[in-house]
């Protein structure tokens, strides 16, 4: 059965009509075209599809789209402002925070959400805020790396 | 994943094996089973449902009689069965053999190697062993309790 | 995953209203984390989700007969950041840090985490070694359940279906009391316990006796254990070195693990009565550390005139 929910995308108002389970990443990608977050090990693990919901990280792969009725979802698309991207962006590209890039998605949209509630993270509070973002390719040494410096990029 | 079970029942052998070849009562004596009803001579047709917390599987499959050995006192059955949803399958194998104790008293070992596949399986391997650890339990006691009101 | 409806109840009264209409079919969900993943594999089909996502006032944590109330719609984050949980609990704030990753923090409450009664999770064993107890609400009224008599078998709670958890309650705790949990986490940081141990150690006033001790277990058996057996050798008995490790081995006894990939059945049995023995030395550790903070002298803001002259 369909319901019709309303809520916001990247500050946008989004209106959808979905099945009650479709979920909330398939409503991100395929209904709103936003295929920036990406779906890795559908339970929820392995933190590709990080969002921030009203702030907050969130597994998009176990989130119904019903249940963010009335919320503010936060994707990799709505990190860069006026076309600049934001500090944890910058950093990444410049200390090579990301490899094939599958995971970079939820790392950069977690790593947001850390240094929005921490300027200056130090490598125990990387470790422990990002411990479910999983990458294959780096071996975390420039994720951290890349998240630790991104305060150089902030205004 | 293989199972084993012994109970010491207070009825000789033979009339415990002639309990045992009614098929469809013996397999009423496993908790759960909803119905069995006679294919053929060696073929049944049953419907199993399984809780676990919140997930309920409804098992439906069938069962054969593969081995009917009185003189070694031993039997043996397959089972393949279908979760209605599509969580899974279950296939197994058990066989019970006697040992007669002299003094109407019957030693029933029920030796089980059940697969389980597709989701029921990935999800809990631990949750379902105790479960079907408990239920193969819970089997060899109402056959006593059939047999001896015990 | 089948399709189903789903309602959005504004309060507790809506909510039983909603569960009365759909009976055994409906299910209710909070965060969600540990139901969709169910729901996806197909192992659960409600045909109703009740949402208690729009229910407000039931995430609230403060203090009550001195005591903590924690709401049970308040989040694993909400308690874990909790400033007044952190500063009178801190044991407690810990355990729900540990709990999977800050994305299932965010969504799973408290409530709907006990309901899920999953043996591998971190708070029942905090929460039972704290002697919690859990109010459940239905249609008809609310009952009061202490936590050690809550869960009774693999993802089952005695929850009749119409009930939910409102509220956890953890008593006041004692003068000379020190809490701890220890998560034996030799895989992946965000992966359930092989092992995990909770320990409320209270000694008396001269800080030569146990005055009680409660100890509690996870992921050693179909439900979260209470080591009753444990407690007993160490209840009214004078603090001594090697009570810890005696009580870790008779809390072996009380447990039943399964082999999984976390450890084999045997491995975590050993591992049950050293994480035990580990969780009651950092409790009476907590007491000292209580102890020396109370008993330190308070630094005193001094002005200080700045001396000319030599240099000593």
């Amino acid at each position: 059965m369909n319901k019709k929910i309303k809520f916001r995308v990247n500050g946008k108002k989004v209106e959808v009509d979905v099945p009650t389970n479709r979920l909330l990443i398939d409503c991100l990608r395929y209904d709103l075209g936003l295929t920036g977050t990406k779906e890795g090990c559908s339970v929820g693990v392995c933190g590709a599809c990080t969002v921030l919901m009203d702030g907050d990280m969130n597994s998009s792969c176990l989130t119904l789209a019903v249940m963010v009725e009335g919320r503010d979802i936060t994707t990799v698309e709505g990190l860069a402002k006026n076309g600049e991207l934001n500090p944890v962006q910058k950093s990444f590209i410049k200390y090579g925070g990301f490899q094939c890039g599958i995971c970079t998605p939820g790392q950069v949209v977690a790593a947001t959400a850390l240094l929005n509630e921490n300027p200056k993270p130090n490598e125990e509070e990387i470790k422990d805020w990002m411990m479910g973002n999983l990458c294959r390719c780096t071996g975390y040494y420039k994720i951290i790396e890349s998240i630790q410096k991104a305060h150089q990029f902030a205004k | 994943m293989k199972f084993s079970q012994t109970a010491q029942i207070s009825v000789a052998r033979e009339p415990l094996w002639n309990f045992l070849m009614d098929v469809p009562k013996v397999a009423k004596s496993l908790p759960g089973v909803e119905s069995v009803s006679k294919i053929d001579d060696t073929t049944y047709e049953g419907v199993l449902t399984v809780r676990v917390g919140p997930i309920k599987l409804n098992l439906q499959g069938k069962i054969i009689l593969e081995e009917q050995n009185k003189d070694q006192w031993r039997a043996a059955l397959r089972a393949e069965a279908k979760d209605r949803m599509a969580a899974g399958a279950v296939n197994g194998k058990t066989s019970m053999t006697l040992k007669d104790l002299g003094a109407d008293q019957t030693e029933l070992v029920v030796e089980t190697d059940v697969n389980i596949l597709g989701k029921i399986g990935e999800f809990g391997q631990p949750i379902i062993r105790k479960k079907a650890d408990s239920m193969l339990k819970e089997f060899v006691e109402n056959i006593k309790k059939q047999l001896t009101g015990k | 995953m089948i399709p189903f409806e789903y309602r959005t109840p504004k309060n507790l009264k809506e909510v039983h209203a909603t569960l009365k209409e759909f009976g055994g079919d409906a299910k209710l969900v909070a965060g969600g984390t540990a139901l969709v993943i169910m729901m996806k594999q197909r192992l659960v089909r409600p045909s109703c989700l009740i949402s208690l996502r729009s229910v407000r006032g039931l995430n609230s944590i403060e203090i009550s007969d001195g005591g903590l109330r924690i709401g049970g719609l308040a989040t694993h984050r909400e308690v874990e950041s909790s400033p007044l949980l952190r500063r009178r609990l801190p044991m407690l704030a810990e355990t729900y840090h540990h709990v999977a990753t800050l994305r299932v923090r965010n969504m799973a409450t408290v409530g709907g985490g006990l309901a899920h009664a999953d043996p591998n999770q971190d708070p029942p064993p905090s929460l039972i070694a704290l002697g919690a107890t859990v109010k459940a609400t239905s249609a008809n009224g609310s009952r009061v359940i202490p936590l050690d008599e809550f869960f009774k078998d693999y993802y089952e709670t005695v929850l009749n279906p119409d009930e939910i958890i409102t509220e956890v309650f953890v008593p006041k705790v004692a003068a000379n009391t020190g809490a701890a949990y220890i998560k034996f986490l030799p895989r992946t940081a965000d992966d359930y316990a092989t092992v995990s141990a909770a320990a409320v150690l209270t000694l008396d006033k001269s800080k030569k006796n146990i005055a009680d001790v409660r100890i509690a277990l996870g992921s050693v058996g179909v439900t979260p254990i209470r080591a009753t057996a444990a407690e007993a050798v160490l209840r009214g008995q004078p603090l001594k070195a090697e009570a810890f490790a005696a009580a870790g081995e008779k809390a072996k006894e009380a447990v039943d693990p399964v082999s999984d990939f976390r450890g084999s059945a045997a491995y975590k049995k050993d591992m049950a009565a050293v994480f035990v023995r580990r969780a009651l030395e950092k409790a009476l550790a907590g007491i000292r550390q209580q102890a020396r903070a109370k008993a330190a002298p308070k630094p005193v803001k001094r002005k200080v005139a700045k001396k000319k002259g030599r240099r000593r």
